[in-house]
């Protein structure tokens, strides 16, 4: 996020877009009707009715894949009024001729024909964004898993500057991380171009330093495969040994079958989880590890926020800190001696010196409420808004967008477009939320949402058992009848390995951030 | 004996240098431990040294005492529901508890309902005019003090102000009231709150009519308290004197202005509610609830909800399973489950990550059973809950059965 949670608050105008933020962020959620209770508009543009749209505004039902059109149309209407800002735009931007010129050809009858958004309510929510004082967007999976996810991150971030909403209180481009410390586990440079801090691998200086601080010669300088590619990779026999740690790919990759073929396909497969996931099941190897409340360490949160997160309980059996784990493992391979931690908090200190925007982090300066990023030197308090002054590479730059359709769309053969989320009683692939017998009693199979109209058009009552299929794979699973999603599209919750919804939905890449596009696929409905 | 007043201040040096008004609690602690009255103290400290961060500890040595001395306005742990599930309810263990007026209260709930045995529990009661909420105090502290959090080691509410020290010895403060219109200060169920001295535990501490700052005023609520008390005395733990009616006039005064304080909180609280019509209130509350997400949040926080098989859950049937916002039912049934015994600690709204008025909502009806039974809970383990309790003439009447 560029501001924090509790900033929310402060807001005159809030727009959520892909983001279901009162079942999957609670806690954010509470700071958005905080802001409702102080005034704010809030605008939910979603293709589902979600409890957060109930209460919005205004509620914009756009097809799945049609953010970017949307914003353009916004953008095009906030031009037309003059209610851009110039200042900001002319002090701490560039581009804006060119953004400006693309969005002049996104009318606002065009974008209703895109997106199934009623004009006027395209315009009502750019003038409600445009005109408020402090404006902040929240968004979550529902812009970025898309091939076109980083054009609608962009698009967002264009909205924002383009109306002088960044680097203030109640503004903000603020993604919504979906898992406790994803923020940290990116920061720490799981990614495959980076090193800690957002150093990137191919810049020689920055290796050669980090190389130092490690105390060995050199690191990899090439860009590593992404999940998708990796899966690809090894079903091509590329990669002939994977270790996966604290991901169930089985159940949360797009199209399942392929998964299965490629983690099948490679020699040697290792698993660390906590427990025996659909994936844990493939491995050769499965190492079991401690859990939240049986280590020590940081969580990194949405809003950049280090914590600390202190051991309560023994890891039970044989299960042990993943962090334990690697050092036991670097020492069988000989290279015990690089890593010779002894407690979380010595890792900390090492971790520092690597990343820049955790450099002023001491454990106990975090102890209590934790310090948000970047951080330079033990003085500084941490940073609550981002871009306050300037952006990280000076100006921040309009990224001219073109609306591009989603990779796979309905046609006569697959007429519906599936869209896949997470429903409030599960956690991601249930692999810990589904052994809890209280929120598996609350739900414990998938369900497909149908649109009434689609469903009584193909003669499926409400509780039925359909087939679903997509170029991919098919199922059998149950559905739900309800006016709460457009026509024309349905969804499905991907918690159950059961009744897996990523059977069917697509790797389409986006090209840039290669992330799959799990919200969009074109599926068959039929009554069993 | 019961109603007997005193000024007691601890007789030994390093507890007086310690601890606040003359340390008499810590010293009355530290003699029920060693004299084997109880097996154990159960208290509240600061976690890592931090005020806004207190957690409850249960301790068998008495030197540690002295480390939890002073009072925590920022630390409020679920004292009574740490007794029965983490305690057993003391069935099997004889343990001192510092309370405040709602913690005890609390406790004396779930004793109705054979969740706690008082029997075994010393219960050294604390006045208080109210806790404050550790994320506002610290923003607070921080922008209207214009003071570091951490650098506060002592919070003092009396006579309308609130009263900061510092760890440079500087004292800060600022009007109560003035406070409590910016939305900081007291919690908003504390500012509601009508009971500040705990006359339902066994012994009822505090700093009200005292003189000087190295003073307990301590009334006996019980004969568990009286023997505590006078044997202390005996054994030359404590230091007592007889206080004087005008310094008992002051307490009573002091306790009535924070009670008709409380009361006008009461009445501007409420009186948005009251003023509506009955389906109004109904439309009102139901689109509250249209926010909940049934996390269960205000149940498990609750500390007199018992139910090992509990109603609201997806396998009884009554709400329907899977549910977002759930059916009204779902905040309903809680509402009738706990309305009559309602203690106002304030715990659900805390809790509720959608930041619905619980505790106001609960508090309110609460207050308006407690006119029609003439009933207050949490006052005396033998007065049962009117909701749930049915009497033999109530079960004489026609058309009356228990089912």
């Amino acid at each position: 996020m560029t501001n924090s949670v509790s900033d929310i608050a402060e807001a005159d105008c809030v727009f959520i877009i892909g983001s279901n933020t009162t079942e999957q962020h609670p806690i954010v959620a509470r700071r958005v009707i905080a802001a409702c209770e102080n005034g704010a508009r809030l605008i939910v543009a979603d293709p589902r009715d979600t409890q957060i749209a109930t209460m919005a505004d205004l509620h914009l039902s756009h097809r799945p894949g049609t953010d970017a059109a949307l914003i353009n149309g916004m953008m095009k209407v906030i031009i037309d009024n003059n209610l851009h800002d110039k200042e900001f735009i002319k002090s701490r931007t560039e581009g804006f001729d060119e953004i400006a010129g693309t969005v002049s050809n996104y009318p606002l009858d065009k974008v209703e024909e895109i997106t199934g958004v009623a004009a006027a309510d395209i315009e009502k929510a750019a003038l409600m964004y445009g005109r408020a004082g402090a404006s902040s967007i929240l968004f979550c999976l529902g812009i970025t898993q898309h091939t076109t996810g980083t054009d609608n991150v962009k698009s967002c971030a264009n909205l924002a500057m383009l109306t002088g909403n960044i680097g203030k209180p109640g503004t903000g481009v603020n993604p919504l991380r979906g898992q406790n410390n994803v923020q940290g586990a990116c920061d720490m440079g799981c990614l495959v171009n980076v090193f800690p801090g957002y150093q990137a691998v191919t810049d020689k200086e920055k290796r050669a330093n980090i190389a130092g601080i490690w105390g060995v010669e050199d690191l990899p300088g090439e860009i590593g495969l992404t999940i998708i590619e990796l899966m690809n990779a090894a079903s091509q026999g590329k990669i002939r040994g994977m270790y996966i740690i604290g991901e169930n790919p089985m159940v949360s990759d797009p199209d399942l079958n392929h998964v299965k073929e490629a983690l099948k396909a490679v020699d040697f497969l290792v698993v660390q989880d906590m427990f025996l996931t659909e994936t844990a099941e493939l491995a050769d190897v499965v190492l079991p590890v401690a859990s939240w409340a049986e280590k020590d360490g940081t969580f990194t949160n949405t809003e950049r926020r280090v914590q600390s997160i202190h051991k309560a309980i023994e890891p039970p059996g044989e299960a042990r800190a993943d962090w334990e784990i690697m050092c036991l493992l670097a020492d069988r391979m000989g290279y015990g001696d690089l890593f010779r931690f002894g407690s979380a908090n010595e890792i900390f200190d090492e971790l520092r010196k690597v990343t820049p925007q955790y450099a002023g982090m001491t454990y106990e300066a975090i102890a209590h409420d934790g310090l948000q990023w970047p951080c330079p030197d033990e003085k500084h308090p941490g940073t609550s808004i981002l871009h306050a002054t300037t952006f990280a590479r000076g100006l921040g730059k309009f990224h001219a967008v073109e609306y591009k359709p989603p990779a796979e769309q309905p046609d006569e053969e697959y007429p519906f477009i599936l869209t896949t989320g997470r429903i409030l009683f599960h956690f991601h692939t249930g692999s810990m939320s589904r052994r809890s017998e209280m929120l598996d009693s609350e739900v414990n199979e998938a369900f497909i949402e149908i649109n009434s109209e689609d469903a009584q058009k193909l003669g499926i009552k409400n509780g039925s058992m359909v087939e679903v299929s997509s170029r991919r794979g098919r199922l059998n699973t149950k559905a739900v009848i309800t006016d709460r999603i457009i026509r024309g599209v349905v969804f499905m919750p991907f918690h159950f390995a059961e009744c897996a919804a990523n059977v069917l939905t697509s790797a389409a890449l986006d090209p840039i951030a290669k992330i799959p596009e799990l919200k969009v696929c074109a599926v068959r409905v039929e009554v069993k | 004996m019961k109603g007997d007043m005193y000024f007691a201040r601890s007789s030994r040096q390093d507890i007086l240098e310690r601890a606040e008004c003359g340390g008499a609690v810590t010293s009355l602690l530290k003699f029920a431990l060693e004299s084997k009255r109880v097996d154990a103290v159960l208290t509240v400290e600061p976690k890592d040294g931090s005020r806004f961060d207190g957690i409850p500890v249960l301790l068998t040595e008495p030197a540690r005492l002295i480390e939890t001395s002073g009072a925590l306005h920022c630390a409020y742990p679920n004292i009574a529901r740490f007794i029965k599930e983490y305690l057993d309810g003391a069935f099997d263990l004889k343990v001192a508890v510092v309370v405040k007026p709602c913690d005890v209260r609390a406790i004396i709930e779930l004793a109705k309902r054979r969740q706690i045995n008082t029997e075994n529990l010393l219960l050294i009661g604390l006045n208080c005019v109210g806790t404050m909420s550790p994320a506002v105090a610290r923003k607070m502290f921080e922008d209207d003090f214009g003071i570091n959090p951490d650098d506060v080691i002592e919070e003092d509410i009396e006579d309308g102000k609130l009263t900061v020290r510092l760890v440079d010895g500087t004292e800060n403060q600022r009007d109560l009231a003035e406070l409590e219109e910016k939305g900081y200060g007291r919690r908003d169920n504390c500012r509601r709150c009508e009971i500040n001295i705990p006359l339902m535990a066994d012994i009822a501490c505090g700093k009200w009519g005292t003189a000087d700052k190295n003073t307990t005023f301590v009334e006996v609520c019980s004969e568990k308290g009286d023997d505590l008390v006078n044997e202390a005395i005996k054994a030359g733990c404590i230091e007592v004197e007889t206080p004087d009616s005008e310094a008992i006039e002051i307490r009573k005064e002091k306790d009535k202005v924070a009670r008709e304080l409380a009361l006008k909180w009461q009445e501007r609280d409420f009186a948005t509610f009251k003023q509506m019509t009955l389906d109004e209130r109904f439309d009102y509350w139901s689109g509250e609830f249209s926010r909940c997400i049934k996390c269960y949040g205000c149940r498990d926080e609750c500390p007199i909800c018992y139910c090992k098989d509990c109603y609201l859950e997806a396998d009884r049937g009554l709400v329907r399973a899977g549910e977002v916002p759930p059916e009204i039912m779902f905040p309903f049934v809680r509402l009738a489950h706990v309305m009559d015994s309602c203690v106002n600690c304030g715990r659900c709204q805390d809790v509720c990550p959608m930041g619905l008025p619980l505790a106001c909502m609960t508090f309110m009806l609460n207050r308006e059973l407690a006119d029609i039974f003439d009933y207050e809970p949490g006052m005396d383990v033998n007065d049962l809950p009117p909701l749930r309790t049915a009497f033999n003439e109530e079960l004489a009447m026609e058309g009356v059965e228990l089912r």
